[in-house]
């Protein structure tokens, strides 16, 4: 009987630990990257500022009105393009400045997603996307997610990203921001707080779902809405002046894309064009093909600045590479009236459920001796 | 022994009995080749009455330090003989030939050596004059009557050769209607100020030329199936206005690793069976500048795997194809540049054109990783096999198979096969 009462005391004072133990091998719940300035549990370092550097102001111990604690982080973006780039963003990384050229990060595997919160100082500032990971070089990420656009509201709004089935064994990059002047001309005002990785059971991995029409390549330039990025110059890209805000006459809303061909083949191919693509730049190597299997054409307004400028093709997928397009479609070659007109690409029968390449056009010099000025708006998926 | 004889007297009426029922089903059974259409759009070809996949191999066996010009058929080495035997130890059933010789004689040997010898089919082609120069004039009715003639001609020629598998239409002449390639025009075209519809009467009066072919083929050949040769899918849905007596479409095509929508494609837009009269990928990594098999192989495997998901019966795909033949049996060392006959016995290894979904060495210079003379399963060697042709000094370059060779070879063989299961046992082994 003694025995039995000292194995059951042994068994009672053991069992807490075996139970503190067995929370150990289950690992964290969650790894904060930015609680308060100077919080014990803070990782990373907001160090990697990008693009238009100069335009950004950071106060990492903002005391108004944080979220949680005392502080949240502010950012203030002036848009003035200081680096002529047009865009602005920081990254969070670790060691601080390491663009993958040394061996840092954290392994996160277990983490399921990336909370944030965060607040415009007016509300309607648009922050193009957020990212976790996807820092090359020599030890690159071992995973890259992004979201966004996010158009912002003056109250505090929490903002998760689903990390569920990627690769988290190695973030360098935990946590970054990019901002455009073209999305806010005036520039931006805004503040984040208690960004951390969570562990998160019972969220499912975001599947992907097809896009609700209609879908925006272009509406205004400025607008929430506008996907894929004017970014894939094409032949004789040296030929070619683009400006997405032009207000000369815009068909719908204040402004319009205004595009000058030269017809000087810079570059010796003798034509040019350029792919709206995303994420940017993106020629099949990065997997974020669009789901807009909901389209049944996609439709854009055009005009030329005199009449009778020849477009060869006006294009709707096509990209090649490792995660190609599921399809293309195209129409052309076009002769531009003077007056605004509408034009159409069927997509009837065609499979749009994984789109890079969201819109195209091409010309060449052979049938625009003299180049070409013409403009374009309002095109989308319908 | 008066039972055994009635016994016997009863087996041979019972015999006779039997015999019409046989020499009616030998009637019956379908002779020829034809496509059968079966349920859900689905089709497939069928030979002497049995279903057969196209397991082919594009042939044009130039050797080296020779360009398009030589005449293969009439080489005493008989390189079809050595390419033949190779091709069956594959698998391969069909042989895709572009355009033949002009002498039937030797166009005969070859069609019944692969035949007799290997039991390989052919499929006869014919440019359709697409590289005349100046240029086709697909408008022009006596150019037109030219090339109908020369059809018509090959087509009286080889149809009772039990070789011959069917006809190819033109390949990528389609892109002239775009002004892409080999450009032309007519007075009708020229009439129309709209760069677009221009476009498309150029498609009307190509496809319907084709349409025309097609028919009078019908008329003398019923037994073997007439193929409309086409890059991509472009300008089809000109075809299915103009041009329904083709029985199958012939596409060229290079999408990498899969042929995506492909297959749903053609059958919303033409709906007609579909072979792959050209497709593949090359193996030189212009962008690590060495020749890599892998490539080659991967990108082949992958799109052999599609193909069958294709096939009628697969409930996976589309139910369409009818199987394809490799760009291409062996390399070509002239391809690069024609003009220049001192590359012609150098393996040149500049590419020509760029595709990005060969993403392996995308990232070559300019982009350019297609590299032309490296789109053989089977590589040339400038060593020379023994002479085999009484008193000939020379031979046939020797062939080399490459891994996509021996990949598609056991691919075939068993085409259910999942890779998957191969990498477990393999990690088990350790």
């Amino acid at each position: 009987m003694k025995k039995l009462l000292v194995v059951l005391m042994a068994l009672a004072l053991l069992s807490p630990v075996m139970a503190g133990a067995e929370d150990k091998a289950a690992g964290p719940k969650e790894f904060v990257v930015y609680l308060d300035k100077n919080a014990k549990d803070n990782h990373y370092i907001p160090s990697g500022w990008m693009g238009d550097y100069g335009d950004i102001k950071m106060n990492d111990q903002a005391a108004e009105n944080p979220h949680t604690g005392t502080s949240s982080i502010q950012f203030v973006y002036s848009a003035k393009k200081s680096q002529t780039q047009g865009w602005a963003g920081v990254y969070w990384q670790n060691p601080a400045n390491n663009w993958g050229n040394k061996k840092g990060g954290f392994d996160l595997t277990g983490m399921t997603k990336l909370t944030f919160w965060a607040r415009g100082a007016k509300g309607g500032e648009v922050i193009q996307k957020v990212m976790v990971g996807g820092i090359k070089g020599t030890y690159p990420d071992s995973a890259m997610i992004e979201m966004g656009p996010i158009e912002l509201t003056n109250t505090w709004k929490q903002y998760t990203v689903n990390l569920v089935g990627k690769d988290l064994s190695y973030l360098n990059g935990a946590f970054g921001w990019t901002i455009t002047s073209d999305m806010n001309p005036d520039g931006a005002t805004f503040y984040i707080d208690d960004i951390k990785f969570e562990a998160d059971p019972d969220l499912k991995p975001e599947g992907k779902k097809a896009q609700g029409m209609p879908f925006y390549v272009y509406a205004d330039r400025s607008s929430v809405v506008n996907h894929f990025i004017p970014s894939g110059w094409m032949g004789d890209y040296g030929d070619l002046k683009f400006e997405s805000s032009s207000k000369e006459d815009p068909y719908l809303g204040d402004t319009c894309i205004k595009i000058a061909y030269s017809g000087k083949a810079t570059q010796g191919a003798r034509w040019a064009g350029i792919f709206w693509q995303n994420p940017a730049n993106n020629w099949g190597s990065v997997d974020a093909g669009y789901d807009l299997s909901k389209a049944t054409k996609l439709t854009f307004w055009a005009r030329g600045a005199k009449g009778g400028e020849r477009i060869e093709e006006f294009k709707v997928g096509g990209i090649m590479g490792e995660f190609s397009d599921s399809d293309s479609a195209t129409i052309g070659p076009v002769l531009l009236n003077k007056e605004w007109t509408q034009y159409t690409i069927d997509l009837k029968g065609k499979d749009m459920s994984y789109i890079i390449g969201g819109f195209a056009w091409s010309a060449n010099v052979d049938n625009n001796p003299d180049g070409a000025t013409f403009y374009l708006d309002e095109i989308k998926f319908e | 022994m008066r039972s055994k004889i009635a016994g016997y007297r009863r087996f041979l009426l019972v015999a006779c009995g039997f015999l019409p029922v046989f020499f009616l089903s030998a009637c019956c059974t379908p002779k020829g080749v034809y496509i059968q259409k079966m349920k859900n759009r689905s089709y497939r070809l069928m030979v002497n009455g049995k279903p057969y996949i196209v397991k082919g191999v594009c042939y044009n066996p130039i050797p080296v330090g020779k360009n398009h010009e030589y005449d293969w058929w009439g080489d005493p080495n008989k390189p079809w003989i050595v390419d033949g035997k190779l091709m069956k130890e594959m698998g391969v059933n069909t042989v895709r030939i572009y355009q033949v010789n002009e002498d039937p004689q030797k166009v005969k040997q070859v069609i019944g050596d692969l035949y007799n010898l290997y039991g390989i089919r052919t499929l006869l082609g014919d440019w359709l004059g697409f590289w005349e120069y100046p240029c086709p004039f697909y408008g022009d009715k006596k150019f037109q009557e030219k090339v109908t003639q020369h059809v018509l001609e090959m087509v009286r020629l080889y149809k009772d050769e039990p070789g011959v598998l069917g006809w190819i239409l033109g390949n990528e002449n389609n892109y002239s209607c775009l002004g892409h390639v080999n450009p032309w025009s007519s007075p009708e075209v020229d009439k129309e100020p709209d760069p677009q519809k221009q476009k498309n009467i150029r498609a009307k009066i190509y496809y319907s030329f084709v349409n025309e072919i097609s028919k009078q083929v019908h008329q003398i050949d019923s037994n073997h199936p007439v193929g409309l040769g086409n890059g991509e899918l472009v300008g089809l849905d000109s075809a299915a206005k103009f041009c329904q007596d083709v029985d199958f479409v012939a596409c060229i095509i290079y999408r990498g690793k899969t042929f995506g929508n492909l297959f749903k494609s053609l059958q919303m837009t033409f709906d007609k069976p579909l072979l792959l009269a050209e497709f593949g990928a090359d193996c030189y990594d212009a962008y690590l500048k060495k020749e890599d098999q892998n490539m080659q192989a991967f990108f082949l495997q992958s799109q052999w795997s599609q193909i069958y998901e294709n096939l009628a019966g697969n409930k996976k795909g589309a139910g369409n194809c009818l199987g394809g033949t490799i760009f291409e049996w062996t390399d070509e060392w002239w391809k690069h540049n024609s003009d220049y006959p001192e590359g012609w016995a150098q393996h040149d290894t500049q590419s020509s054109w760029s595709n990005g979904s060969y993403y392996y060495d995308i990232r070559a210079e300019g982009n350019k990783n297609m590299n032309e003379e490296w789109f053989g399963i089977v590589a040339l060697s400038p060593q020379l096999e023994p002479a085999t042709a009484p008193g000939a000094a020379e031979s046939i370059n020797k062939r080399i198979p490459r891994k996509a060779y021996y990949v598609i070879r056991e691919f075939w063989k068993n085409p259910n096969y999942d890779a998957r299961h191969k990498k477990k046992s393999s990690r088990g082994k350790k």
